[in-house]
């Protein structure tokens, strides 16, 4: 069975349920195919083989689990800015080469408990700060639809290895469309939960107003079973909430559009791709006939959520990487006098130019005679974003947008200007900035056989609803074949 | 407010504020990179606002008091395992204030 790596969840869970194949045969066909892609990928920093295998073995030794558990022997791959005990973790920055995590995130933990076999750790932007994975320290990761374009980011590696079929899922995180982008742009299922629906614990923190973590899929049933497994309540994580989390991938079966509203903004297509707008209205089209209505709604300070999020992110970044000083962890520079030119040559040197272009930005923005006018306003903008939404949703249950302007782009295309790249995450930014649940699915293929996606946006804590819409559409669009 | 482009001697005082070191090419980089976002960012100061307010991105049920309870935590020869240089079991710098 040399196939067995590009199965999805749900066909390996039967097979295990049938008896036709072992967690130790899944696992091998998985290590072989990245033996033989990622090289030209480069979608993982770090595979085990041997603590593969080894955990293969031990769910082989309890088969009777297969029924009990929710990802029994699904191999999973974890982006490199979340911790899993023993094995390295460097959020994409030489800053952290080397570093081993001592203890294991809340979300790995989760998947591990329900038999998921941690399969590599996958690349990224630095310290997820990017929308292409060009900025990661160790080489860009390729997109397996065409090798000379990027796959999106930060959670690019993650993307590209499920999309080149090297697993069937992986965990992302999502501060600005991290998640969402490389999905759409690798066509997959990603999804962004509502802010505290799962747990930061364990996963380096970026920008923690906004940073989320969540799956990437090749289907909505296999992206929402890693969902409901990672999601809750975490006593690690104060931001976390005790709402009860439904079995998502249960209730997929009762999907259905009847009666259900969702919004679209004109304004908002306004410079998209033609293939992304003509994929995009087929898309309404396609939930109008399962018996949706569309209605034109109005997110007058989205306009502004670029600007908004390039000072709060970096703001919230400044700080959170005050802690890599060359003392505590990783690189630390080899020439130092004392330690204030250690702290900065370490700093300088350790951190790649998006990483220190941003912590600047928050440097700046946080900085005394500058601090009112750039973040506090930005606040203030962002509750005006919040509000736009929930006025959205006096109108409509979720609202529909491309995931991406655009299809996968060229390596080294947008690399020349920041806002080129900050652009490409225009319409995921805003619902970072208000916590809201978003799914990217795919919706389509452009002239170039590159995958497009859809984002549907839902209320705060309604993943179940927006997921039954992402299936309804499924069903009706279809799954892609991956390359 | 104007902004105006950063002149080398404000990006130099940022990047000491923030703890990084620059190349001389790295500051004029950073001075064109700074500048481009800065300029894009003004469109934030027309912005009319219905009402000042502030953003609260913690769900309403977030417990954020507990116990305070003594537990064990976590192996600290792991974690002192990551650092770059060490000196009898504690992180190892160069002396802060200098001796008579």
């Amino acid at each position: 069975m040399s196939s067995l790596h590009s199965l999805d969840i749900q066909s390996l869970l039967a097979g295990y349920q049938k008896n036709d194949f072992s967690v130790q045969e899944v696992a091998k066909s998985c290590l072989e195919a990245i033996s033989k892609k990622n090289p030209q990928l480069n979608a993982l920093l770090e595979v085990s083989k041997d603590r593969v295998l080894a955990r293969a073995a031990e769910l082989d030794q309890k088969k009777s689990d297969a029924q009990r558990l929710k990802l029994f022997g699904v191999p999973i791959a974890i982006k490199d800015n979340i911790l899993v005990k023993d094995w390295q973790c460097t959020a994409g920055s030489k800053i952290l080469q080397g570093y081993r995590s001592p203890y294991t995130a809340t979300t790995v933990a989760r998947l591990e408990a329900e038999g998921a076999v941690v399969l590599g750790k996958a690349n990224c932007d630095e310290f997820a700060m990017g929308s292409s994975n060009e900025s990661s320290a160790f080489g860009p990761c390729r997109n397996p639809w065409d090798l000379e374009r990027v796959p999106g980011g930060s959670s690019g590696g993650s993307a590209a290895a499920v999309a080149g079929s090297l697993c069937p899922a992986a965990l992302g995180s999502d501060t600005g469309g991290s998640i969402r982008q490389p999905a759409s742009l690798c066509g997959l299922v990603g999804i962004k939960p509502s802010y505290g629906r799962v747990s930061r614990f364990g996963a380096i923190a970026y920008a923690s107003s906004l940073d989320q973590v969540g799956p990437l899929g090749k289907t909505v049933w296999d992206s929402a079973r890693v969902l409901e497994v990672i999601s809750g309540w975490d006593r690690f994580d104060a931001t976390t909430s005790k709402a009860p989390v439904p079995s998502y991938s249960d209730a997929l079966k009762e999907s259905t559009l009847k009666g259900l509203k969702f919004g679209f903004c004109k304004s908002w297509l306004e410079g998209v791709d033609p293939a992304v707008q003509k994929a995009f209205e087929n898309s309404m089209q396609l939930l109008k006939q399962a018996g949706a209505e569309i209605v034109e709604i109005d997110l007058p300070y989205t306009k502004y959520s670029l600007s908004v999020y390039y000072l709060i992110a970096p703001s919230e970044a400044s700080s959170n990487l005050a802690r890599y000083d060359g003392v505590h962890y990783g690189f630390r520079a080899p020439e130092f006098k004392d330690s204030e030119t250690l702290y900065n040559r370490s700093r300088g040197q350790g951190f790649g130019k998006e990483v220190k272009l941003r912590i600047m930005l928050g440097t700046y923005a946080l900085s005394a005679g500058y601090y009112d006018a750039f973040y506090l306003k930005a606040t203030q903008v962002r509750k005006m974003i919040q509000q736009d939404f929930s006025n959205a949703f006096k109108k409509c249950d979720a609202v529909l947008t491309p995931t991406s302007p655009s299809t996968a782009f060229k390596l080294g295309e947008k690399s020349d200007d920041p806002l080129k790249m900050y652009l490409s995450d225009v319409f995921t930014l805003p619902v970072n900035l208000a916590g809201l649940p978003a799914v990217s699915i795919p919706c389509g293929l452009d002239d170039l056989r590159l995958p497009i996606g859809l984002q549907i946006i839902g209320r705060p804590f309604d993943e179940l609803r927006l997921l039954q819409m992402a299936r309804v559409h499924e069903s009706l669009f279809g799954v892609l074949k991956h390359p | 407010m104007v902004l105006l482009m950063l002149s080398k001697e404000e990006v130099l005082k940022i990047a000491q504020l923030a703890r990084l070191e620059l190349s001389p090419e790295e500051v004029v980089f950073f001075q064109n990179r700074l500048g481009r976002v800065l300029d894009y960012m003004k469109e934030l100061n027309g912005v009319k606002l219905e009402a000042a307010a502030t953003v609260r991105h913690v769900p309403e049920d977030a417990e954020p008091f507990r116990e305070d309870v003594v537990e064990e935590a976590f192996d600290r020869e792991a974690i002192m395992r990551n650092a770059p240089a060490l000196d009898e079991g504690g992180f190892s710098l160069p002396a802060i204030l200098e001796s008579e």
